[in-house]
């Protein structure tokens, strides 16, 4: 089994639903309280999976304090956009043309490839190209979509193009075959003159009017109008069925009496009369009636010609833009030959705000070349950020099950393992941590963790200058807090709650509320896990089969932050001038999951 | 041949760019290096691979050929075994190639073979990668091991795409912008490298 990278994953606070709705937890003491200290966070519950994110999928918001996930963010689209030509959509098409590039990009149906207009005769005469090549290159139509990856080609299907350019507009007017298809304008204007829709239906298919084929949007629209006209008018006498009277089956007025002979409700019998004229249904393809087709031999003898290979994927029947296919859905897109050019799906670009106090927290710069933002508060660069590293005690030591896990990425089970965890401070303010995890891991397979030192102290971050005369290039990062000056250098407040940032490299002891080793702006700890023994579930009783990732360990962690903020500091123009020296006592607490590794299967 | 009696295994320049002796460079004269970029051993860069025909503004300007086959930004790295080729196609009825243009930050994965026309800025771009020719890549792309770009296709900013075609699988996350820094990473390799942060 492959091993796995270490993981450290943050559950945002909405999940819970203690905090749900509340800015900040420790404040604000709930009934449930006492029950919430108790429970230890299951990384492995279903549900955990929909709150647990990586740090940089965080956001944070300054005025309520919390970190923001992407499932309780706000979004609001600042600008739509084609991801192949990369042109800006304005919303007024988005809202007559849809969500679909309007120009010349499309994506092959095989295989989603991006497909290029070329033209069918690319063969120039050799003497000629000899003779001049500086001329404008002879591309004569027709033209077609071809994919470069596939090799698909829009002339498999039959539709070649006569110019190069505006191919939406052409491809809504072509059929798969070659056939021409009616846009929107035209459908409206055979609907205003009859005599012209029959002329064109004589043309095309010479079928009779009630047992045309109607493809996906006539049949709409046609319906659509039907019963607009029906719900103006509901009083209609037109049953629909002349020569029958009032027994047309498809009236409901006519049904609704019928019942009215077996249910012989009087009182039922006046409500329905203060209700009349119930609408009737549709009867001919003039009114949008399209009449199944249950007879599928063309469809099978269609199959048996193109084999397996000639259908359709599922992927590739999604993929397939709305109301583009022309014929109607019965049965119809099955072959690869039914399908038809995508064209691309717009994308955005999306402002984030928090959903309590409605702040922007997330918002890009509105044009589409640019990939500034204009607010970004990512939780980055407020809360520590934690690394995991396996620590090899083999300097020291004899060379023990730690440093074998480090090389071959499995934990032996019942060998202690040690893992060194790395907290480095984004902030500007000394940070005060403290960790609680479980003496054993939530699951069937409860592997024991000790955390050798649950508190202490890491720096607070410098200035970006510390790092950028050092670099000798310009410190960029940071731009936004790039203003502050503080500086506060490693061990200037020894005291802690580490007992001393003493540490450095050298020594190699484990110690129990000893830190490892600490940097300028990061604390490194030493976490000691003894994993358990896949053989032995907690209940006792067989193992039985592992469910999927069960043997990776993963010990849930309650990570509390403490430290003073400039009271103010972050709210704009607040209060800043009348109490510069005031510290603000802050605090924010969440479960992270630490996944290590996988255990090994004896 | 060389002054100095330890050879290193790279050749560190002015502009800081370290090149590994064991990368194949075709054509120097064609490859342009913005600084600080790392090529690492068994890398190939074709920079003899030059447009044969020149804009036409150019050649009625009257100026130099721009012979540039292969620009690289700021901060690139080019792991073992990558190869830059520009793309070619037919142009006005003549074969030729056109230059090959590489942004900052940008991360080349083992093995990975790059035909693109442009990549921007902070692009990671894993191993065993394929992109096709004149594909154009925006900036904060990242394009996971194995994925094949097929050619022309064009990826927006703030992309992961995977898969053979390449095909969108996500954004890259607003937090994650300062994972595509490479200048920590420029830094651990060389003929007298730090150590990696912690």
């Amino acid at each position: 089994m492959a091993a796995l990278t270490p993981y450290t994953y943050i559950q945002c606070p909405c999940a819970d639903p203690s905090t749900l709705g509340h800015p900040s937890g420790p404040n604000a003491p709930t009934d449930t309280d006492a029950d919430e200290d108790d429970r230890t966070f299951d990384p492995r519950a279903p549900r955990s999976n929909y709150s647990l994110y990586p740090l940089e999928y965080l956001l944070y918001c300054e005025d309520c304090h919390q970190i923001r996930c992407p499932r309780c963010i706000a979004e609001e689209i600042v600008t739509y956009y084609c991801p192949n030509c990369l042109f800006e959509v304005p919303s007024s098409n988005l809202r007559s043309e849809g969500n679909r590039c309007t120009r010349n990009c499309f994506q092959c149906p095989i295989c989603i490839g991006p497909l290029a207009i070329t033209s069918l005769e690319t063969k120039p005469n050799p003497g000629l190209l000899a003779a001049s090549d500086n001329t404008a290159a002879p591309h004569h139509g027709p033209y077609a979509l071809t994919c470069s990856y596939c090799h698909w080609s829009s002339t498999e299907v039959g539709i070649k193009l006569d110019k190069p350019n505006n191919v939406h507009a052409q491809l809504a007017r072509l059929q798969n075959g070659g056939a021409t298809r009616l846009t929107g304008k035209e459908r409206k204007e055979r609907r205003a003159d009859p005599s012209k829709a029959q002329d064109a239906d004589g043309r095309r298919r010479g079928a009779s009017r009630d047992g045309q084929d109607l493809d996906l949007e006539t049949q709409f629209t046609n319906l659509k109008t039907f019963y607009q006209s029906q719900l103006a008018d509901p009083e209609s006498s037109d049953s629909g069925l002349a020569p029958l009277g009032d027994l047309g089956y498809s009236s409901p007025t006519s049904l609704s009496r019928i019942m009215h002979l077996y249910t012989g409700g009087g009182r039922q019998d006046k409500k329905a009369k203060s209700r009349v004229g119930a609408m009737r249904e549709a009867l001919g393809s003039g009114e949008g009636l399209q009449l199944a087709h249950l007879d599928e031999s063309a469809a099978i003898a269609a199959l048996q010609a193109a084999g397996h290979d000639g259908t359709a994927s599922t992927t590739q029947l999604l993929e397939q833009p709305p109301h583009l296919g022309a014929a109607h859905p019965h049965g119809s897109a099955r072959l690869a030959a039914s399908l038809r050019p995508i064209p691309y799906l717009l994308r955005t670009k999306r402002s984030k705000r928090c959903p309590l106090c409605r702040h922007i927290i997330s918002k890009p710069e509105a044009k589409i070349q640019t990939t500034r933002f204009r607010i970004r508060l990512v939780a980055g660069t407020y809360i520590p950020s934690l690394a995991i590293r396996a620590l090899s005690l083999s300097s020291g030591n004899p060379p023990g099950p730690a440093a074998a896990a480090a090389a071959g990425g499995l934990l032996d089970p019942l060998k202690p393992a040690h893992f060194l965890l790395t907290f480095k401070n984004p902030l500007f303010d000394p940070i005060k941590v403290t960790l609680g995890a479980p003496a054993a891991t939530p699951g069937r397979f409860a592997s024991r963790v000790t955390v050798l030192c649950p508190a202490f102290e890491v720096d607070a971050n410098t200035d970006v200058w510390d790092e950028a005369l050092k670099d000798g290039g310009g410190g960029e990062r940071d731009k936004e807090r790039g203003g502050r000056e503080r500086r506060r250098r490693k061990g200037e407040d020894g005291g802690g709650s580490g007992g001393g940032g003493g540490g450095g490299g050298g020594q190699n002891q484990l110690e129990v509320g000893k830190i490892w080793e600490r940097g300028r702006n990061w604390v490194s700890i030493v976490v000691e896990v003894v994993p358990a023994s896949l053989q032995a579930p907690v209940g006792g009783g067989q193992p039985g089969l592992l469910q999927e990732d069960e043997d990776v360990l993963e010990i849930p962690m309650f990570v509390r932050v403490e430290w003073e903020a400039e009271a103010g500091g972050d709210e704009v123009g607040a209060v800043v001038s009348r109490d510069r020296e005031a510290k603000e006592k802050r605090e924010l607490a969440y479960w992270c999951v630490l996944g290590l590794g996988r255990i090994r299967q004896s | 041949m060389s002054k100095r009696a330890p050879k290193g295994e790279y050749i560190e320049t002015d502009t800081g760019n370290k090149v590994a002796r064991k990368a194949t460079l075709v054509g120097t004269q064609n490859i342009m290096l913005g600084g600080k970029t790392v090529i690492q051993p068994e890398v190939m860069i074709r920079g003899d691979l030059i447009r044969t025909i020149q804009a036409s503004s150019q050649s009625a300007s009257g100026a130099a050929p721009n012979n540039t086959a292969v620009s690289i930004g700021r901060y690139c790295f080019l792991s073992r075994g990558s190869c830059l080729r520009p793309p070619g196609r037919l142009y006005k009825g003549a074969f030729t190639y056109m230059p090959l243009r590489m942004g900052d930050h940008v991360f080349v994965g083992q093995g990975s073979v790059i035909q693109a026309a442009a990549i921007g800025n902070h692009v990671h771009i894993g191993a065993k990668v394929a992109i096709g020719e004149f594909a154009i890549i925006k900036d904060y792309v990242r394009i996971l091991d194995g994925t094949v770009v097929p050619p022309n296709m064009v990826i927006p900013s703030f992309s992961i795409v995977a898969g053979q075609p390449a095909r969108l699988i996500g954004e890259v996350p607003e937090g994650g912008h300062e994972a595509f820094e490479l200048r920590s990473l420029y830094k651990t390799v060389g003929n007298n490298p730090h150590p990696a942060p912690s």
